[in-house]
């Protein structure tokens, strides 16, 4: 009852404060214009997504195992490796790479270089939480059977611990993996030609943010809705699957 | 190369500020989310009819489309829309908020939710005001079994505040960058911040997992 009140309210106050002129004469043929470029921006982030998801999962794998390992300094450098990435902002450690670590390493990286080992980095020590816990969550009788049956430790880890683990992990690694293709708009700090950044310089060429930057959040949404729609399908069928 | 430890020393203050207003924005934000984040659970939690499918609407678009993408809306798009001047951190606070809105109104209702069904039947059988409920019944656990998540929101919300550099809000990350240019040591203030971003975030992560972990033993789910 109190929400078309409260609703009819807000739309009165929008439209006495809305610059209508401006609001009229929006024109989005600019987006039509540049689609081409806008295309190829999307893909760069689209290959930037599969790059920290693929590295980082295979790159957060290994950690996960060495972090399973009896030796202490080994679990010592994971955590610490784990903890650094995970609890400094992208931003941060993208500016770092791209912009402090050369002067201490004397070798200069592309904006693109500096981007996709960030965010790589960052995807793994993340993706290295996930299967952690994916690990922990399998039996204890499972490690039991295979240490019985004296298994080498390769065959323990990939036909007996990581399938089960990895099957419990997908919701999470797809919502991470999620987070990511969010993360790639980070990138446009650096300038690596990915949608964000090239929306910018779009904006910046024809002056027309509004109807610019309206669009890209559309296409972000609809990129991340499908991805997210498409987790619960993928869920829904490993389920149906293991009845 | 050697490490100018005097540039950090003399610049120091400027960076601590800066600390400070990466926390004054953050505490801004979060308060405003709390806020649009209520209002929003208890639309999505209302199951049905127009506040339902606005809050549907707010809380996947939010979270779905990039912090970076919804800073420079705001700050590119909003001034013109409305036809008045904001300032970068009022267009700061704004995004945030309504990033924070959207992630905390799913933290919020993954928490009422988590409340055992059985006990608020038993309040509405006892004829108990619905305001009664949700004050002594319903929101106490709800806060208790939130409050992990809620933690590591904070540190998500600590995080992002580093992206509103973009639009010049003068943060950590901002001023650093500045500070680097100026004084061409990029090494030492880039190395600083993080160390101060890490001192920052790094408690609250830990006791986020702790807290979860505690929970996890007493509910057993």
């Amino acid at each position: 009852m109190w929400f078309p009140i409260v609703l009819l309210g807000v739309i009165g106050f929008a439209a006495y404060f809305l610059n209508w002129n401006l609001l009229l004469s929006l024109d989005f043929s600019v987006v039509w214009e540049y689609r081409m470029v806008l295309l190829k921006g999307l893909m760069l982030t689209l290959a930037l997504t599969a790059c920290a998801a693929v590295l980082g999962l295979f790159a957060g794998t290994v950690l996960a195992i060495a972090s399973q390992s009896g030796f202490a300094p080994l679990r010592w450098i994971v955590t610490a490796f784990v903890e650094i990435w995970r609890n400094t902002p992208l931003l941060v450690q993208l500016i770092w790479i791209h912009f402090a670590l050369p002067l201490v390493t004397g070798i200069n990286t592309t904006a693109l270089e500096s981007g996709v080992i960030g965010i790589t980095l960052q995807a793994s020590a993340y993706f290295t939480e996930i299967v952690r816990a994916g690990i922990e969550s399998v039996p204890k009788g499972q490690w039991e059977a295979a240490y019985s049956l004296a298994l080498p430790a390769r065959i323990r880890w990939t036909r007996v611990i990581l399938p089960p683990a990895l099957r419990t992990m997908i919701p999470p690694l797809v919502n991470l993996t999620i987070s990511f293709f969010k993360g790639t708009a980070i990138l446009s700090i650096l300038h690596v030609s990915e949608l964000m950044t090239v929306t910018n310089r779009i904006s910046n060429v024809t002056f027309k943010p509004v109807e610019l930057f309206s669009s890209i959040a559309v296409i972000y949404f609809v990129v991340g809705y499908l991805m997210s729609k498409g987790t619960l399908r993928v869920e829904y069928y490993l389920q149906k699957r293991e009845r | 190369m050697r490490f100018e430890w005097d540039q950090l020393i003399r610049y120091g203050p400027e960076l601590l500020q800066a600390f400070g207003v990466t926390i004054v924005i953050s505490a801004i934000s979060l308060i405003i989310g709390i806020v649009l984040g209520m209002i929003a659970c208890l639309g999505k939690l209302s199951g049905q009819g127009g506040a339902y499918r606005l809050s549907i609407a707010f809380i996947d678009f939010f979270r779905t489309i990039p912090e970076v993408v919804l800073i420079f809306w705001v700050y590119s798009c909003l001034p013109l829309l409305l036809s008045v001047r904001i300032s970068s951190e009022a267009c700061g606070v704004i995004a945030l908020s309504l990033f924070s809105g959207a992630y905390l109104a799913e933290i919020f209702r993954a928490g009422v939710l988590a409340v055992p069904r059985g006990q608020v039947d038993a309040a509405h059988a006892l004829a108990i005001p619905r305001l009664h409920i949700w004050r002594k019944i319903i929101i106490p656990p709800a806060i208790r079994r939130m409050m992990p998540a809620f933690v590591n929101f904070l540190t998500e919300l600590l995080k992002a505040t580093s992206l509103l550099s973009a639009i010049a809000v003068a943060e950590m990350a901002y001023v650093a960058s500045i500070l680097g240019a100026k004084t061409l040591s990029y090494f030492e203030f880039l190395s600083a911040i993080a160390v101060l971003y890490f001192i920052l975030i790094f408690p609250f992560s830990v006791w986020a997992r702790r807290s979860e972990k505690k929970l996890l033993q007493r509910t057993g789910h």
